[in-house]
């Protein structure tokens, strides 16, 4: 992974420094309440419904054993012991106080770690595939082009101030697991990894989900890669100068592009970047170079597939081999397996880990897989890295900690964002609600049998919980001062190797109660309808929403 | 008399400057000093100003910052560029880095703030108007 020089280390010092005084001055009474917001954010820090929360980078859903145990030690020292992992590859803390902050962001940027641009109208973390370096399907690995996007947009004088939150997603696979397509740019880099330098780049620009979900409109192809940062520039300039600012629920990207038309706003950007010196503005191929250097694949050993002992393993431990059937996925090299550490157990907030829990991963990472972890945007832990033969132990000693749930892809595995019970900005609380359709579909044959199925939850239309992506979308939402919920299906975020869909809402909300009979009768729907085989959205696109519509909805007899 | 930052041979400072006349785009004659909106197009005859203020409503607005870049790398304006309006100290830096070499700010605390916070880092990741110096450049 990528390791701090010396120029990384004094830039993330000098912003805690610098962040430092900006808060003594809000303390002073120097700065108003409405002034310091604008600084806050930059550096992390929501004032919540409960507390502050503070929202700390990880950059492309990479960190290190080290970084994880530091980040299990702010959790004791400055929070409650726990901390969430959100659906941007990011962790949250929920309890800090806010005088304490500068002394966690020191605490962060002693372990090459810092929460810049995690929050404000600015160039948010990159986020990209959770399996990028390990994936069986990968042809290029795309963290190197994450880490030249994280540099070029820290601090970034022009791009600081933009008229709304912007967020970059990147993947190099064939199967798209960083929903490129629901990005504000969302970047797909074609090539192989020996030749960064001759990597081509298709750009999307203007997806996004929230108030108004829209899919990205591919507006450059194969664009030699010395030029992403100049492109970027002039998509950014545009935006920066022509999206709205009159209206926050108006001034994303998707917006502008809706506005000027894909074709129009492709003009707009050509135009810009051909007035830019772009040969001087290219990425030089030796920086590319070294970038990729870091990412180079650990000392992975000469192994065979450990087939035969895992057979034997499966069959003795029933547990074991749901949890292989679904946790584990292909590696790329040999021997070695990509394991999934799901944080979706019953009773738990989706995404919520314990000091423990963290200290626990970084000691797996560290024994059995060169101390690399990685956060997906399903809100779980992924060790990349993991010898076949040792698949076993990993497993028992995770289940222990509870971070051996079988249930990756499932229908308990649900993205599901803080909502009401944290957020001060949701309409409903998303956590009972995602509690309570573990608990109605906690038996293992009923979800093995349902198969891979993305639920995902939002506790209002800002749409942090993916809802508008998920197989089965739940949304909450405000009905005259009480919580409601609106269903949607057959939504996916393209990561079946198709390019991605928003869902259909099925019909008028529904009361918190009769959630979870909803689901159900969605459920039911399908299995009555499916083929042999047929995975719940290839059921939905067969048959389309009426059917599940007139289930939902029929009159009692 | 004004008190503003102001960059002097390369070196920000505190002084003391007098009033300028701004015109807006319609009053404007080459010569005179010219006050423009975040959402001006700039144009080749602004090259004949005495002075540019760009006008910030908010500061939050980073309109002004594409200006200025346009302005500078673009239109090729090298005379004096002026922030003014709702501009902020703890953003002076970014303003810097766009190619402004002068400040406005309402009181002197504001002032030594924005003079103290000028240059917060010994060095950037991206080239700036200011400077083709930046960690993406170390490697080559």
């Amino acid at each position: 992974m990528y390791q701090y020089n010396e120029f990384d280390r004094n830039f993330v010092n000098q912003r805690v420094a610098h962040y430092r005084d900006q808060t003594e001055r809000y303390l002073q009474g120097d700065l108003s309440e409405e002034e310091f917001l604008q600084l806050r954010l930059r550096n992390g820090l929501y004032v919540q419904r409960l507390a502050p929360m503070l929202r700390v980078a990880i950059p492309y859903g990479t960190l290190s054993s080290q970084q994880l145990r530091a980040l299990a030690s702010i959790s004791n020292d400055f929070d409650r012991g726990y901390g969430h992992l959100s659906t941007r590859q990011n962790m949250q803390f929920n309890w800090p106080a806010l005088e304490d902050v500068p002394d966690i962001l020191q605490a962060l940027a002693d372990v090459d770690m810092h929460a810049i641009q995690t929050s404000g109208s600015c160039i948010r973390n990159v986020t990209t595939d959770q399996f990028a370096g390990a994936a069986a399907d990968e042809d290029i690995d795309p963290r190197p082009f994450c880490e030249l996007l994280r540099q070029w947009s820290t601090s970034h004088p022009e791009f600081e101030w933009l008229p709304r939150k912007f967020k970059i997603a990147v993947t190099g696979a064939t199967f798209d697991r960083a929903a490129i397509g629901v990005h504000d740019i969302g970047i797909r880099i074609n090539g192989s990894s020996e030749q960064p330098e001759n990597a081509l780049v298709d750009i999307y620009a203007g997806g996004g989900l929230g108030r108004t979900p829209v899919l990205g409109a591919l507006i450059r192809e194969q664009l030699p890669v010395k030029h992403l940062l100049t492109y970027t520039e002039a998509i950014m300039r545009v935006y920066n100068r022509y999206g709205r600012r009159d209206n926050k629920y108006k001034a994303r990207i998707k917006i502008l592009v809706r506005a000027l038309t894909a074709e129009g706003f492709k003009a707009q950007v050509d135009e810009e970047w051909a007035a830019i010196n772009h040969e001087q503005g290219a990425v030089p191929a030796a920086e590319l170079s070294r970038l990729s250097a870091f990412f180079a694949p650990p000392s992975f050993a000469e192994l065979d597939n450990a087939g035969e002992l895992l057979g034997t393993q499966r069959l003795e431990n029933p547990a074991f081999n749901r949890w292989m059937k679904h946790n584990v996925h292909p590696h790329r090299v040999r021997g070695y397996s990509v394991v999934t550490l799901s944080t979706k157990t019953t009773g738990m907030p989706p995404g919520d880990v314990s000091s423990d829990q963290m200290d626990a991963v970084a000691s797996w990472a560290d024994s059995y897989g060169f101390g690399e972890i990685r956060i997906s945007h399903e809100q779980n832990f992924v060790l990349p890295h993991i010898p076949q033969d040792k698949l076993y132990g990993l497993w028992q000693q995770a289940d222990a900690v509870g971070l051996g749930h079988f249930n990756a892809g499932l229908i308990s595995d649900m993205i599901c964002c803080p909502g009401g019970d944290y957020c001060s900005l949701a309409n409903a609380k998303s956590l009972p609600v995602a509690e309570a359709i573990q608990r109605r579909f906690a038996d293992y044959d009923y979800q093995h049998d349902l198969g891979n199925l993305d639920l995902n939850i939002s506790g209002c239309m800002n749409a942090c919980g993916h809802h508008h992506v998920g197989h089965i979308g739940i949304l909450g939402v405000d009905k005259k001062g009480e919580e409601f919920y609106q269903i949607s299906l057959g939504g996916h975020a393209g990561h079946s190797g198709e390019s991605p869909r928003l869902g259909q809402i099925v019909g008028p909300s529904v009361a918190r109660e009769e959630v979870c009979d909803v689901i159900e009768k969605v459920i039911q729907v399908y299995l009555e309808h499916r083929f042999v085989g047929e995975t719940f959205l290839s059921c939905f696109n067969r048959i389309g929403i009426l059917p599940f519509k007139e289930s939902i909805y029929a009159k009692a007899a | 008399m004004p008190r503003l930052l102001k960059k002097i041979h390369g070196d920000w400072q505190i002084c003391d400057v007098a009033e300028i006349s701004w015109k807006t785009q319609e009053e404007w004659r080459a010569g005179s000093a010219l006050q423009v909106s975040v959402d001006a197009e700039p144009a080749p005859g602004w090259l004949d100003a005495s002075s540019i203020a760009i006008e910030f409503p908010a500061m939050t607005d980073g309109r002004g910052l594409s200006l200025a870049v346009l302005l500078r790398n673009r239109l090729g304006y090298s005379g004096e560029l002026v922030a003014r309006g709702s501009v902020h100290q703890d953003i002076a830096h970014f303003l810097a880095r766009c190619g402004f070499d002068v400040i406005e700010l309402p009181d002197e605390e504001r002032l030594e703030t924005a003079l103290r916070w000028i240059d917060p880092h010994t060095g950037y990741y991206q080239p700036s108007v200011i400077s083709r110096e930046s960690a993406l450049n170390n490697a080559s």
